[in-house]
């Protein structure tokens, strides 16, 4: 198999301010690359949420297990990852 | 012996030019520098300054200005003056310093192309006037920042910052070289005068002077006041060529003022806007960054561009926009991302900075208030790493401002997005739909590698927050932190629970 291979993507969080440069691998599944691009942004500049994170890429939104690689991220290219629901944690 | 009154020898002298007999007019004006275009060469007859002024009157000017600049400043330079400075004013000038003294420079290096290739020896003579107007500025800047060094070396980066690989000196090199350095010199006199000295530079140094006085920092007043006296002049140079292109090329005209106050202004967002509106001290400020782009700016602006008919640019919508947010996304970001400047940014979001701000953006706390709060949460359990960055944010492909930064977040209109464009197999991101069309039409000349590529392209090595620091030029000893230590968090603390207040008593 072959070794994983990083793709640098463009990633916004839900209600940050920023787009930024996230290194994610094409063998992560849709639920590491949500941890990835939130682990820039919550509990920084946005508080934690007891709540799950969907990635949505194109238009699409992408099942949680889905990889980097079946998904066709390409590098460079603009993933937006936002809570599914807005419970802020107490 | 009597002399003649410089009325009866002013035009005389200026028109004086010469007729070449053996070398070809293309080799001495050649069209890539000269950039007569749809213009006939003859049409450059007619170019008129407003402001007349011959060389002996030029140097009794100046030679006022500098006496009466140099002598506030040795007066204050046996003062305390500098102890006694706001360190959120000190940013301000730190600011000042290092992203324009050598941009002045710059300014000479294209006054003299204006001086040797303009088309009218009228605009050649007015163009001398104008290198060594900016030979001032630059010796201005460099002398007053200098004597701060032994003080603090941060002051050191008025004439380090331009050398860097620093983001700010990124994004100076990419917004004045494809202002000052690539253009032809009709599109410099469009862009540099006409635009950006006519209509932006009276925000740097009027607003600022208000700001620098009402701050105590009278020598630092008096140097960008005296600047703004020269500037106020040969931005005069912009008017008659606009003048002429309008006769022969509006199009042309249009463009080169549209894309230019475009990038001026998310320029001035970050070099004006958080000095206005976080670093000056709450009891100092006059106006608001917003108020003052849309008295000075705006109108001024609009005003002037439709005297010589011409239209609003197409963006005039969003513009106007970003007058409520670029700023506040610009402070919030260079405060994030401190260590990678050569000043020490405030918070400048107290409790009464920030009802101060509400007052004068309504939006304010609905679209920034959230991530401060986090930011303060975490500065108040101690845990600073938590405010620090540990990845770039992605930064536009023609402002290299970060991208998100001309909008903001809950702001349904202009959200918090990139802009992407594939052009030959590669993805460019922008800032803004205006950023995106400006580089598709001008990508020759306006385009340089972001720091992202840089790093995505192996040059910075290690290839994480310290490898960026250092490739930044970054060094301990001068990288930004919170001007107040997090001073100012403190009265977000929750009070102390009062002994014996809960659970009843067990006395």
């Amino acid at each position: 198999m072959p070794d994983p291979q990083p793709v640098p993507i463009n990633a916004k969080f839900d209600d940050d301010f920023v787009t930024q440069l996230v290194i994610v691998l094409n063998t992560d599944t849709m639920r590491e690359v949500a941890i990835k691009v939130a682990q820039h942004v919550v509990g920084k500049r946005l508080p934690k949420r007891d709540a799950d994170m969907a990635v949505r890429y194109q238009g699409r939104d992408l099942p949680a297990d889905m990889t980097v690689a079946e998904a066709g991220i390409a590098p460079l290219q603009n993933v937006y990852v936002d809570w599914v629901e807005k419970r802020v944690t107490l | 012996m009597a002399r003649m009154k410089r009325e009866e020898w002013y035009n005389i002298a200026r028109d004086v030019d010469w007729t070449r007999s053996y070398v070809d007019e293309e080799a001495v004006f050649p069209e890539w520098l000269s950039g007569s275009g749809k213009v006939p060469r003859e049409a450059w007859k007619s170019w008129d300054e407003p402001y007349k002024c011959a060389y002996s009157d030029y140097v009794a000017t100046q030679r006022e200005k500098e006496g009466s600049v140099y002598a506030v400043k040795a007066a204050l330079q046996r003062s305390n003056i500098f102890e006694s400075l706001d360190e959120g004013w000190k940013s301000t000038a730190k600011v000042h310093f290092g992203a324009v003294s050598l941009v002045e420079y710059l300014a000479v290096l294209a006054e003299q192309r204006m001086g040797r290739f303009g088309l009218s020896p009228a605009w050649r003579n007015m163009a001398v006037f104008g290198a060594l107007d900016e030979i001032r500025h630059t010796q201005m800047d460099l002398y007053l920042a200098h004597e701060f060094i032994a003080k603090d070396p941060q002051f050191d980066w008025a004439l380090k910052a331009y050398h860097t690989n620093c983001w700010c000196a990124i994004v100076g090199r990419a917004t004045f070289d494809g202002m000052m350095m690539n253009p032809n010199v009709v599109d410099i006199a469009i862009q540099l005068p006409f635009t950006f000295e006519t209509g932006f530079t009276n925000l740097q140094f009027v607003a600022l002077a208000a700001d620098a006085l009402e701050s105590g920092d009278v020598s630092f007043a008096n140097m960008i006041s005296s600047t703004q006296t020269d500037e106020a002049r040969h931005a005069q140079q912009g008017g008659p060529t606009l003048e002429i292109l309008m006769q022969h090329d509006p199009k042309r005209a249009q463009w080169m003022i549209d894309k230019t106050f475009w990038i001026s202004a998310r320029l001035f967002s970050l070099l004006t806007g958080p000095g206005m509106d976080y670093y000056t001290p709450l009891e100092h400020r006059k106006q608001s960054y917003k108020e003052f782009m849309e008295e000075w700016i705006v109108a001024e602006f609009l005003r002037l561009i439709e005297d010589y008919g011409l239209k609003k640019p197409w963006y005039w919508e969003e513009f106007l926009a970003g007058l409520e947010t670029w700023h506040h996304s610009l402070h919030l970001g260079v405060w994030f991302w401190r260590q990678t400047v050569w000043m020490k940014p405030q918070g400048g979001v107290s409790k009464a900075e920030r009802a101060w701000l509400q007052e004068k953006y309504p939006h304010w706390e609905e679209q920034w208030g959230p991530i401060w709060d986090t930011l303060i949460q975490n500065i108040n359990a101690g845990n600073i790493g938590g405010t620090l960055p540990e990845t770039l944010p992605w930064l536009c492909n023609l402002c290299h401002l970060p991208i998100g930064t001309a909008a903001s977040p809950n702001n349904p209109k202009y959200p918090v997005r990139s802009y992407p464009l594939t052009h030959n197999g590669y993805t460019y991101h922008f800032c803004s739909r205006p950023c995106r069309q400006i580089w598709w039409e001008d990508k020759d000349m306006l385009h340089q590698k972001t720091i992202v590529e840089h790093l995505l392209t192996g040059e910075i090595q290690p290839p994480d927050v310290g490898g960026i620091l250092a490739w930044m030029g970054l060094t301990p000893e001068v990288m930004g932190d919170d001007a107040y230590k997090y001073k100012w968090a403190e009265e977000y603390r929750e009070p102390a629970p009062v002994a014996g207040a809960e659970g009843g008593s067990h006395a």
